[in-house]
């Protein structure tokens, strides 16, 4: 194993960060040991950066799944808990416990989707992190990690690239 | 003979429209937009302090106050009795849930829909949304004859062995308000966490304490980007049904009630529409007050927003008199004696001025002005028009609410309402959405800028043959 | 809780479905001499409200006299009083709307009963009552020495914020159900008596047990002269109104 360091290029916009993160590749930096920092949504296929993986959905799914189940121990399990009839209706009434069943499920799943994004982001995490106030104003970020010997490579391509600057992460406190 | 034919329009090299004058053709780098967003939200002139001071002062006196000293000498000191027994507080109920629509409306729907006008003002709208469900929430619990065990309505294993009536369209209610409630506000906060991360940069002192905490330790990475959007995007779709499900279960605390005028299978939908009647129309008025008084405001809520509001508030205004004449119709031609009786008290009652002022207000007054696009993009015209309309929406309420109640199937028992303190508290919800709203104006930022950011990246100009259009592209 | 047993109750209600308790009222015989109110309202703790709650239709009698004109002024005839207090409904619209159950239906007694401590006060049953017969407590109305001592303690006190009605004296059903057992035998007809029954001097109302056939109540109820009050709306009202004699 060699010595690393993480670099982080500031390029001013897409083109030619995505040039770079293709130059980078070209260079062996695997795509996992790379991270874009971007104050916009950038999309992964305008970087050319493989597709990222995220479990919201999923918990989304998992979170609705669990918020039916909720409703039903409200709508049917309840009322059976303590019975008492009421003006003639039955027990366990349909209708109300669709509505009942609906709101929860609803409820359990935006719940679990505002955790997922806790969960995937591992926020809130108030460390200090490699970072660069500017990517807020529009500049895109590459960090990657390159051999210490083959620094000064990395950074001359970086910067025919158009990259602004090049320079090892700064690990600061958010 | 030679073949000759008239132009059917003039040929068009060059686009009417100087394209600036849309948002999403006007753009300007990150940086400076961030610094306008930034500014408008520090700068806080004494103005604002004698404003947040007096509203400060009315909700203590006439919200707080009123309220405990309800609490203390009971609902007598409101205006409700028998036959009324609900009264001005859920007017008030149903109206701000009404307007906590237009909120999810614009910042869901129109976000589903990809209209690309919503962008600078999808957080105005959202904020509105939470806010104004605070005031609904208010409302129920100022209604509640021992508001001190409200919380026997919440579903929790207790020492009483007794778990709450879901047969109750109440308790729909309750779950349907809280989960509205819930998931508003956390859809109110994703798209919040990459403009707070935005604002901790550029802060200091408390400020940057609040927006640390609060953006999490957002960067920006391509993870955090993706789960976001992903999330927002699961928001946008599922809030919209419970948004729906919310004003209907609302109609049916009135549409399943074995009362006259009440029972009507169209109130879900005809309550729907009328909560984005005033939603809509309450965007738009905090939308020109926003542009109005805040710095830097000019840039981002132009008349072309204004343009787009107005056509909706206009559709939304023909829908409404639709369901209106809808339930009018039906109950009518039914010739049921109560509903007729019912009716007939609307029209011609006591309050018959509120009911003709109601057909005015939503209809006649949106129908003649808005279908012009000069009025519709004149803020402060558009302004009258809103409060109008938010006017003849608070009347509706309370012709369905209290007039509704006044008469019923026991003609010995029919009896006027007359508001007592049910006044005082509602000015008092009003200052307090009021002071809500200006204080969260200065404490996050108002515009999404990631937002414009990216429609502005996705807005060019292409031209076909000689015309030059707006295009857009997606992004996402 | 799980082993909280009740009987076995009978969701689709039917016309046939007469209930337990029942109350014939005579119009032809009733006076509108108020002493009904008036006995109500000592046998159950009713509150004072004071000449100008009632006038804003804040009175809180669990069973009024109505009264009414008929034609147009000067050419009226009035029409027979018509005491009306809870109906005590087979399928009761007052009762699924609460959302704490404070609204309930008694199985034992067939009664439509108000839970007062259970009460939030959202006043969901009093709109849904076809009958407007439930009275809210607006305030905690005064009480002056020595009102207090005029209390009854079988009946619980009610507080500012929670809704109430009639509920046909349960307390005296129970009271006699008790004696009857303790004695060893079955209750006799006419043995209870609530309190408006026990007042009325022209003997315009009674009570009984509408699912014996041989009661007093019952012969009346069938008797051809019986009303019931918005009977189209299938509340299976337990009071019937008699009529045209």
């Amino acid at each position: 194993m060699t010595e690393t360091t993480t670099l982080l290029a500031v390029f001013p916009d897409l083109e030619p960060a995505a040039d770079g993160i293709e130059q980078l590749r070209s260079l062996g930096v695997a795509d996992e040991n790379m991270n874009v920092i971007a104050g916009i949504p950038v999309t992964e296929a305008m970087l050319g950066r493989p597709r990222q993986w995220s479990n919201v959905p999923r918990l989304a799914g998992g979170g609705a799944v669990t918020g039916f189940f909720i409703g039903l121990f409200l709508a049917v399990g309840t009322p059976n808990l303590y019975p008492i009839l009421v003006g003639g209706q039955p027990l366990i009434p349909i209708p109300p416990s669709i509505v009942v069943v609906f709101e929860m499920t609803m409820l359990g799943m935006l719940i679990a989707t505002f955790l997922g994004v806790f969960l995937d982001s591992y926020f809130p995490s108030y460390s200090p992190k490699e970072y660069v106030p500017e990517i807020s104003d529009g500049k895109i970020a590459v960090l990657f990690n390159c051999p210490d010997k083959k620094q000064k490579e990395f950074v001359k391509a970086m910067t025919t690239l158009g990259a602004e600057s090049v320079k090892p992460a700064e690990v600061q406190k958010l | 003979m030679a073949v000759s034919a008239k132009p059917l329009s003039h040929p068009q090299v060059e686009m009417h429209h100087d394209p600036r004058q849309y948002l999403m053709l006007d753009p300007r780098p990150r940086g400076e937009m961030n610094e306008m967003v930034m500014d408008s939200m520090l700068s806080i002139s004494w103005k604002f302090w004698v404003a947040a001071g007096i509203l400060g002062i009315i909700v203590l006196v006439c919200l707080f106050g009123a309220w405990g000293y309800m609490i203390f000498e009971g609902l007598g000191v409101a205006g409700t009795n028998r036959p009324a027994y609900w009264g001005i507080f859920l007017v008030n109920t149903v109206f701000w849930i009404g307007i906590s629509h237009a909120g999810t409306f614009v910042s869901a729907l129109l976000r589903v829909f990809k209209a690309e006008f919503r962008r600078p003002f999808t957080r105005a709208a959202e904020l509105m949304t939470t806010f104004g469900l605070v005031q609904a929430g208010l409302s129920i619990f100022m209604h509640m004859g021992r508001v001190w065990l409200s919380y026997w309505m919440f579903p929790y294993p207790n020492q009483r062995g007794l778990w709450p009536n879901f047969h109750s369209p109440l308790m729909w209610d309750f779950l349907a308000i809280n989960t509205y409630l819930l998931a508003s506000t956390m859809y109110l906060f994703l798209p919040l966490i990459p403009d707070v991360a935005m604002a901790r940069d550029r802060s200091t002192g408390w400020r940057k304490n609040l927006y640390r905490i609060l953006s999490l330790g957002f960067r920006g990475t391509e993870g955090e980007w993706t789960h976001l959007r992903h999330a927002m995007n699961i928001f946008a779709f599922a809030i919209l049904p419970v948004m729906f499900s919310v004003h209907t279960i609302v109609s049916w605390d009135f549409a399943v009630a074995t009362r006259p005028g009440w029972s009507s299978t169209i109130f879900g939908p005809y309550f729907v529409i009328g909560a984005l009647h005033s939603g809509i129309a309450a965007v738009a008025m905090v939308l020109i007050v926003i542009r109005a008084i805040m710095k830097n405001m000019k840039y981002f809520i132009r008349p072309e927003h204004f343009d787009a509001l107005g056509k909706l508030m206009l559709i939304v205004s023909m829908a409404w008199a639709y369901f209106f004449f809808n339930d009018y119709m039906v109950q009518w031609y039914g010739g049921d004696k109560w509903t007729d009786q019912l009716l007939h008290f609307h029209e011609a009652g006591l309050l018959g001025w509120m009911w003709l002022g109601m057909l005015i207000l939503n209809i006649a007054i949106p129908w003649l002005t808005l279908w012009n696009k000069k009025i519709r993009s004149n803020p402060w015209i558009l302004f009258i028009v809103g409060l109008l309309i938010n006017v003849g929406m608070w009347f509706e309420r309370y012709i369905i609410i209290p007039i509704s109640l006044t008469v019923n199937r026991m003609p010995f028992t029919w009896r006027e309402y007359v508001p007592g303190i049910e006044v005082l508290l509602t000015i008092g919800t009003f200052a307090f959405f009021i002071l809500l709203y200006m204080m969260a104006t200065k404490l996050i930022p108002i515009v999404p800028v990631w937002e414009v950011q990216e429609g502005q990246m996705a807005h060019s100009l292409r031209r076909f043959g000689r015309e030059t259009v707006i295009s857009v592209s997606e992004l996402e | 809780m799980s082993k909280h047993k009740i009987p076995e109750y009978n969701t689709s209600w039917s016309e046939e479905e007469q209930g337990r308790w029942g109350m014939v009222i005579d119009q032809d015989l009733c006076t509108g001499c108020q002493a009904c109110v008036v006995a109500c309202a000592m046998e159950n703790n009713i509150s004072f409200v004071g000449e100008e709650d009632v006038v804003y239709g804040r009175a809180m009698h669990w069973i009024r006299v109505e009264r009414f004109w008929e034609g147009e002024y000067p050419e009226v005839k009035a029409t027979d009083f018509q005491p009306v207090m809870c109906q005590q409904c087979g399928s009761a619209p007052c009762e699924p709307v609460c959302p704490v159950f404070a609204s309930v239906h008694s199985q034992s007694e067939e009664l439509n009963l108000q839970v007062y401590n259970r009460c939030v006060g959202t006043r969901y049953c009093a709109n849904n009552c076809p009958y407007q017969v439930r009275v809210f407590n607006w305030r905690d109305w005064e009480r002056p020495e020595p009102l207090n001592n005029q209390l009854n303690p079988t009946v619980t006190v009610r507080q500012r914020g929670v809704m109430e009605k009639c509920t046909f004296c349960v307390q005296r059903i129970h009271e006699a159900e008790d004696s009857a057992q303790s004695e060893g035998r079955e209750l006799v007809d006419g043995e209870v008596q609530p309190a408006c029954v026990q007042a009325c001097p022209a003997d315009a109302i009674v009570f009984g047990r509408i699912d014996d056939p041989e009661s007093e109540v019952s012969k009346l109820t069938k008797g051809g002269r019986g009303v019931q009050l918005l009977e189209d709306l299938g509340t299976q009202p337990r009071v019937t109104y008699l009529k045209g004699g």
